[in-house]
């Protein structure tokens, strides 16, 4: 019988601000267990919160192979492999103080914002073991700033959002950049309906409603966009895309699937270069299918591994975003609600977005409507990605696409 | 039993949350597990500031209620704090479900169920790869606080849900299908509905056109209704969003014209469904609440924090998702009230536009956008072949001015999986619903 145990501890302090005030302060622990035994093509999963008792887990999990969920015994070979990215970031105590005196910079920076919402430091530490002698530990923290902006007397629930993760928080660089959007936000612009290169600090925006298209399970059943072209050249030259789970550049993350699958440079690759190198799988799915797995695996602490993609990664093709986008080009801040239809013609709101011009913020849109399809949006349209821009442990991706006054 | 100091505020939730998932994918089984979780959060107030603490370890409530104690300052005049005096004192024992627990129903009889249903999605062969899954929760209550309130209550929703990715020639369509209710036995003899829910979206694989984009009447279902009342208007009707910025009570005055006359939108946490919420996470009771009425601006959502900063009532709207979190502003059962057309009456008029019959998801600022999963066109008032739609947009305010006809009943329902989203909460289970409500102009793309 092969076995998997797996110790969870996610903790994170959060204060909430209210109208430029820090209001709360919230302390969270919350640690979970998991052990997996696998026998007769099998699985058998028991998980419980809090401090897991892994003899009494080993029991259930064993009792639970009765359900006859079928899983192959795969498990990944020894290693004994440690990731520690969790130097504290600022001391507890001194947490309340240092958040205030930046919120108070930024309401000198921004006077006509009202800001409010969540400031946190979480710590994730993951420990995976398994009967073949494997042994990874992952431990990861990130400072995460998610700040709510109100214009004074816009009459919105917010205008825009000050948004930034990592763990090395350079105060003077953010609050310039902060202070570059709040100047472009009071400055009206406009663009005349085109095709035009789409910034976004979020790949996911358009990303995010094609993940099914690339995972496993649709490819297998003939239901993805991709049918039959795995190993093909199906994208731009320029696009490298990996599944982020290098705590390196997505802070706070586990290095290692819930498998305990360590991709090279921690990051899944399913494209590379235009080629659709691989498919988002777990061990289950990559050997119902026949084809290699990735590692894309993530689990509830009491459930099966299933298909997921941490974060996205795009690999960089530019410097600066002047390189990236020379010319005139829409800033995405917010585009939420889009979806595409079975074809693969995608299409969304923009609710905030900033004109942008030789890289440089220049003012405030009106609300537009943003489309594309699948192939071209990542193929001819695809124009790159600049990382550590403009602040630094930040990535902006351009794509090219048809852009319209709402 | 916790003992509550004096000079602060102070109230312990406890949640006793029951949860079963049994899902399929092309036959094969894939998930099978029963949760049984307790967890507590905790928040101390001194006037000042908010402490909050969510621990695992329920037998020892009272250690971290002290750490919080101490992290606060003491405050003689906590009971005379605007907030404080706005909490609610219920004393109540409240159990909806007791005989009918989905804690009692063996998980077989759950696994037989969804394996009944199961053989229909392969029905047609345009379905590559079926899914199912019988999601259920029980949950148990218990609210105290340092001004005497004492609350139990349970809380229990099931469902069944099927996604079915189909695929023919060069043509894809990812189907859905689900229904959610609060009895194991409401899920029971669904086979006539669940096979017609596989025809139809079989006929949208092989029929659906392009639609052609631009501004349309629209026609949205009860479940498009809902969405759109909950996403255009109710997030903007959660009062914590006015905290920030005081010129927002000056353009959100209660009297307000912000609709069409025939439009009215009410919100209530005693509908049974995902959205039954009798006392809220701070203890309040639930109530009947008019967003608009008639179109006019006639009330918005509370947590206590709200409400005095406002100097308005408490509703009952102060939710969390679990006990990881603090309450915040959140909504319960949100709906559209009918008015008085037959479906026939509310296409008639329509010379060409669009029928939105099930979503796969909306959101909404101060534009709101539904994305819809089936559609069809409206031709010379009559429904006509199946549309690809990618998105309906449109400025929030301006389409509730462009409503301009209801049918008389109203559907409720409540989604199998997923739930609301508020920024790091999500999912929280809410209940929607409304007439079939025609709006005269929509961007469709």
């Amino acid at each position: 019988m092969e076995k998997e145990f797996i110790k969870e501890t996610n903790s994170s302090v959060t204060l909430n601000v209210t109208a430029g005030r820090i209001d709360s302060f919230r302390e969270i622990e919350r640690t979970t267990g998991t052990v997996r035994v696998y026998e007769n093509g099998c699985v058998g999963v028991a998980g419980a919160l809090g401090e897991p008792d892994e003899e009494e887990l080993t029991k259930k999990a064993k009792d639970a192979l009765i359900f006859g969920i079928p899983y192959p015994e795969r498990l990944e070979g020894a290693l004994d492999m440690e990731e520690l990215h969790d130097d504290e970031l600022i001391p507890i105590p001194d947490f309340i103080p240092t958040m205030q005196a930046f919120l108070d910079r930024l309401g000198k920076l921004c006077p006509k914002f009202a800001f409010s919402n969540k400031l946190s430091m979480s710590r994730n530490r993951t420990e995976y073991r398994n009967s073949k002698g494997r042994r990874l530990v992952s431990s990861s923290s990130k400072l995460s700033i998610e700040l709510l902006a109100q214009n004074r007397g816009s009459g919105n629930l917010f205008d825009t959002f000050f948004v930034w993760s990592g763990n090395r928080l350079n105060e003077d660089e953010l609050l310039a950049q902060f202070k570059k959007e709040y100047d472009a936000f009071h400055t009206s612009a406009d663009i005349a309906p085109g095709r035009y290169p789409v910034v976004f600090s979020d790949i996911e925006t358009v990303l995010y409603r094609f993940f099914r298209h690339f995972t496993s399970d649709a490819y297998a059943a003939g239901a993805s966009l991709l049918n039959g072209k795995l190993s093909e050249k199906v994208f731009s030259d320029k696009l490298t895309v990996k599944d982020d789970m290098n705590p390196l550049t997505n802070h706070g993350c586990c290095f290692f699937d819930a498998e305990g699958c360590v991709a090279p440079d921690m990051r899944p690759t399913f494209v590379e270069n235009g080629v659709l190198k691989g498919l988002l799988t777990t061990k289950k799915s990559a050997e119902q299918y026949g084809i290699p797995n990735l590692g894309n695996a993530a689990a509830e602490y009491d459930g099966i591994p299933q298909i997921s993609l941490h974060s996205l990664y795009t690999a960089p093709t530019a410097e600066s975003l002047r390189e990236l986008v020379p010319g005139k080009a829409v800033y995405v801040v917010v585009a939420d609600g889009g979806d595409s239809t079975p074809d693969g013609h995608f299409a969304t709101p923009v609710q905030m977005a900033y004109l942008m011009e030789n890289g440089e913020l220049v003012g405030r849109l009106p609300v537009l409507n943003i489309s594309g399809s699948f192939f071209e949006l990542l193929g001819k349209d695809y124009v790159g990605t600049v990382r550590d821009v403009p602040v630094k442990e930040a990535a902006l991706t351009a794509i090219i696409m048809d852009v319209s006054k709402a | 039993m916790i003992r509550f100091k004096e000079g602060f505020y102070a109230d312990v939730r406890v949640e006793d949350r029951y949860l079963t998932t049994i899902s399929y994918k092309a036959g094969i089984l894939e998930q099978m597990s029963t949760r049984n979780e307790k967890q507590a959060f905790l928040r101390v107030y001194d006037g000042r500031m908010w402490y909050y603490a969510s621990v695992t370890d329920v037998d020892n409530i009272q250690r971290t209620l002290d750490g919080l104690y101490a992290a606060a300052t003491e405050n003689p005049a906590i009971l005379e704090d605007p907030i404080v005096r706005r909490f609610e004192r219920n004393r109540a024992k409240l159990s909806s479900f007791a005989d009918c627990s989905v804690r009692d129903i063996p998980v077989k009889d759950k696994q037989e169920l969804l394996l009944s249903y199961l053989p229909i999605l392969s029905e047609d062969d345009c379905v590559k790869l079926p899914e199912g899954t019988y999601v259920d929760r029980s949950s148990l209550f218990s609210f105290s606080s340092s001004l005497g309130a004492d609350i139990s209550y349970d809380y229990q929703t099931c469902g069944i849900s099927f996604t079915f990715s189909m695929a023919e020639d060069d043509r894809q369509f990812a189907g859905h299908w689900s229904k959610g209710g609060t009895r194991f036995d409401e899920l029971r003899g669904l086979d006539d509905i669940i096979r017609a829910a596989v025809k139809e979206h079989a006929f949208f694989l092989r029929s659906s056109v392009p639609v052609e984009a631009g501004r349309y009447p629209v026609v949205l279902s009860p479940e498009a209704a809902g969405v759109f009342a909950h996403e255009s208007f109710g997030h903007k009707s959660e009062s914590d969003f006015m905290l920030s910025d005081e010129s927002m009570r000056d353009e959100w005055q209660l009297g307000k014209s912000v609709g069409s006359p025939i439009l009215s939108i009410a919100e209530c946490g005693d509908i049974p469904g995902a959205g039954f919420t009798p006392y809220d996470d701070e203890g309040t009771k639930a109530r009947k609440n008019y967003l608009i009425k008639n179109g006019v601006l006639a009330g918005r959502l509370h947590s206590a924090q709200t409400a005095a900063a406002l100097g308005e009532g408490l509703t009952g709207n102060a939710r969390a998702i679990d006990c990881t979190f603090e309450p915040i502003v959140r909504m319960t059962s949100t709906y559209i009230e009918g008015g008085d057309l037959s479906f026939d009456e509310l296409t008639a008029p329509i010379e060409k536009g669009y029928f939105i019959k099930t979503i796969k998801h909306g959101s909404g600022m101060s534009t709101f956008t539904i994305a819809p999963l089936l559609a069809y066109e409206i031709v010379n008032g009559k429904l006509g072949r199946p549309v690809q739609i990618s998105v309906i947009t449109g400025n929030v305010f301006e389409t509730l001015g462009l409503i301009d006809g209801l049918t008389k009943d109203v559907e409720m329902l409540s989604f199998v999986t997923g739930g609301c989203g508020k920024m790091e909460q999500y999912p929280l289970p809410v209940g929607l619903g409304g007439p079939f409500v025609r709006v005269s102009e929509i961007n469709v793309q």
